[in-house]
């Protein structure tokens, strides 16, 4: 148990430095870059001195350093900052209800492509050599590297265009809650699991036609046990454990995934928001929007560390002797 | 040659990944002079065209402009980024993941800290958002910052196999030999290892292809004039319930192209992986 707590505070240190280096660079970035936000609010035709009077004002003609340096003492203190382009708009007001946004949609794909990828997988792992598995392992192989954007598209003009069943756009009208208006998460979330059961289904399939192949299968199946039990009870355990990792892996897609589908969508969530706050070089607001998807990314991963270790007793007893 | 001739009967699927791939670099090379549109001239009297109309077999967007040609053109810049991407990425791969493994200790550590920092933050999250800042993406600045993105996952190949082959004896004759640690790395080590290279590499391509394609649909790719397939489908998600080929064709030339690489790089995997 010690020893989970030392992994834990080591991951933890090292996320924090990961998070200032990160941090530090996209304000030295913003820096050194044209483009001056004052000058953006007030629009082309406003005189030099207001756009003056306005950098004054916001703090922008404090020396870079300084700035980071005040900004990161907000942040300790879990002040996100005002958004610099949104006049009087702090960022914590509209930053959870987009994150909130955010985690349901990956949510509702993570109960989707998960159980999906596991199973076909599985299923192309017991059949390999089929016709069956070759159907499967050629769609895996075709979504494994397609963008987020074109299943989408294609599922669109489906389920959207052709059938009507579903919002071509993801908007939820003014003064109601996303939970009021789930059938905008779907289409979103379909598009996400299909480039995500490429790579899932395909580990799964080659981890389970390992396992198949190894002694301990041979032999209880040459007990005479069940098919399906020895499938279920010996076979899924093992193969398991190299998926739960690839899973953990594939978050990082899964978040680059979630800010793609969220602009073909107008899904009201934070990859939007962080294409708002890119474009309008709002640096609190990009910074804030890259520190937490980098968190929520982090600690997936972390997670999944664990989970594995705990699942696999011969990487926890290992690590339990030292 | 014989033998991947013998390999590509035994796997007719790559046949039609490698003859896709072949039309789309032809397309990209040969396809915009034949053509009778530019991709950027403006049919005015044609605008939303159905595909077929007025010469332009693949249909008008809501400007005027020749679908096809913008994809024949646009197929340009995707496939020199993406090349150019997943050959740069696996260069500097290779530099840094061989150099950390091989001289191993503290260079090993302060390369596996600086990867963690650079996987922390999802690749396109963090392409986007430095291409985003730069502004005006180049293929030039493209190409360098997907590089970059890249790098932790195939330096840490590079790593990997570079492990398993330090400990072989012929590097230790070339190190009694007294050859300097670039010799021994680069000409003694490298050419063992070109297999799984080769096969990160060509899958890097589907990834680069999918991520050059993601960027430029966030509006961070190749500026305007430049049609490029990504932006294609975001500009035109607006008419989609009324024009739907001005989003679909861009999306099938994506899909065709990823899937078609997809199929290649398996082709070369398992080709390499059978070799050994």
């Amino acid at each position: 148990m010690n020893n989970f707590i030392q992994i834990i505070i080591r991951k933890v240190g090292s996320l924090l430095a990961t998070l200032l280096v990160m941090s530090f660079i996209i304000f030295m970035l913003v820096e050194i870059m044209p483009g001056d936000v004052a000058q953006m609010i007030l629009g082309q035709s406003a005189t030099e001195e207001s756009v003056a009077a306005l950098r004054e004002s916001r703090g922008l003609n404090d020396p870079v350093l300084v700035r980071y340096g005040r900004w990161v003492v907000n942040v300790i203190q879990g002040d996100l900052g005002e958004s610099i382009y949104m006049q009087g708009v702090t960022i914590n007001s509209i930053l959870w209800r987009r994150v909130g946004h955010s985690l349901i949609l990956a949510f509702a794909a993570f109960i989707l492509f998960v159980p999906l990828s596991i199973f076909f997988g599985v299923l192309a792992g017991v059949k390999e050599k089929t016709v069956t598995d070759s159907i499967i392992s050629f769609f895996g192989l075709a979504t494994m590297a397609l963008p987020e954007f074109v299943s989408g598209v294609f599922l669109i003009s489906i389920f959207a265009v052709q059938m009507k069943v579903f919002p071509i756009v993801s908007v939820i009208p003014i003064g109601e809650s996303l939970f009021e208006n789930l059938d905008i998460v779907i289409l979103p979330a379909l598009s996400i699991t299909f480039v995500m059961f490429g790579y899932i289904s395909r580990m799964q399939r080659s981890s389970m036609i390992i396992v198949m192949n190894s002694d301990y299968i041979r032999a209880a199946t040459l007990k005479g046990m069940p098919r399906r039990y020895v499938i279920f009870r010996h076979a899924l355990k093992n193969a398991l454990l190299p998926t739960i990792t690839i899973i953990g892996m594939n978050m990082g897609w899964l978040f680059g995934g979630l800010i793609v589908v969220e602009t073909l969508f107008g899904f009201p969530g934070m990859g939007s928001l962080l294409m708002t706050a890119i474009k309008t070089r709002d640096v609190p607001l990009i910074e804030a929007c890259v520190l937490l998807i980098t968190v929520i990314y982090s600690v997936s991963t972390m997670i999944t560390d664990l989970l594995y270790s705990y699942l696999n007793p011969r990487v926890r007893f290992a690590g339990g002797q030292r | 040659m014989k033998y991947f001739i013998y390999q590509l009967r035994k796997h007719p699927l790559a046949i039609v990944g490698i003859v896709v791939i072949l039309l789309w670099i032809f397309a990209a090379a040969f396809g915009p002079s034949m053509l009778n549109y530019t991709y950027t001239q403006l049919d005015s009297d044609h605008q939303m065209a159905r595909p077929g109309e007025n010469g332009h077999i693949l249909g008008t967007d809501s400007l005027g402009r020749d679908i096809l040609s913008r994809i024949v053109v646009g197929s340009r810049s995707i496939l020199t980024v993406a090349l150019f991407t997943s050959i740069v990425s696996t260069l500097i791969g290779i530099l840094i993941g061989f150099s950390a493994g091989y001289f191993g200790g503290l260079t090993d550590t302060i390369f596996l800290r600086a990867m963690d920092i650079l996987m922390a933050i999802p690749p396109l999250v963090l392409s986007m958002v430095v291409l985003g800042i730069l502004g005006d993406s180049t293929i030039f600045s493209l190409t360098l910052i997907v590089s970059i993105a890249f790098v932790p996952a195939t330096a840490r190949v590079s790593r990997g196999v570079l492990l398993t082959e330090k400990s072989q004896e012929y590097v230790s004759a070339a190190r009694i030999r007294g050859e300097s640690h670039f010799y021994i790395m680069f000409v003694e080590i490298l050419p063992n290892t070109t297999g799984p290279i080769i096969v990160e590499a060509t899958a890097r391509f589907a990834y680069s292809i999918m991520m050059v394609a993601s960027l430029g649909f966030l509006g961070v790719g190749l500026q305007p004039p430049t049609p490029d397939w990504g932006m294609m489908v975001i500009e035109n998600k607006p008419i989609i319930a009324q024009a739907p080929w001005t989003v679909l064709f861009p999306a099938l030339a994506i899909a065709s192209l990823v899937i078609a690489i997809s199929i290649f790089s398996d082709f070369v995997s398992k080709v390499l992986v059978h070799e050994r």
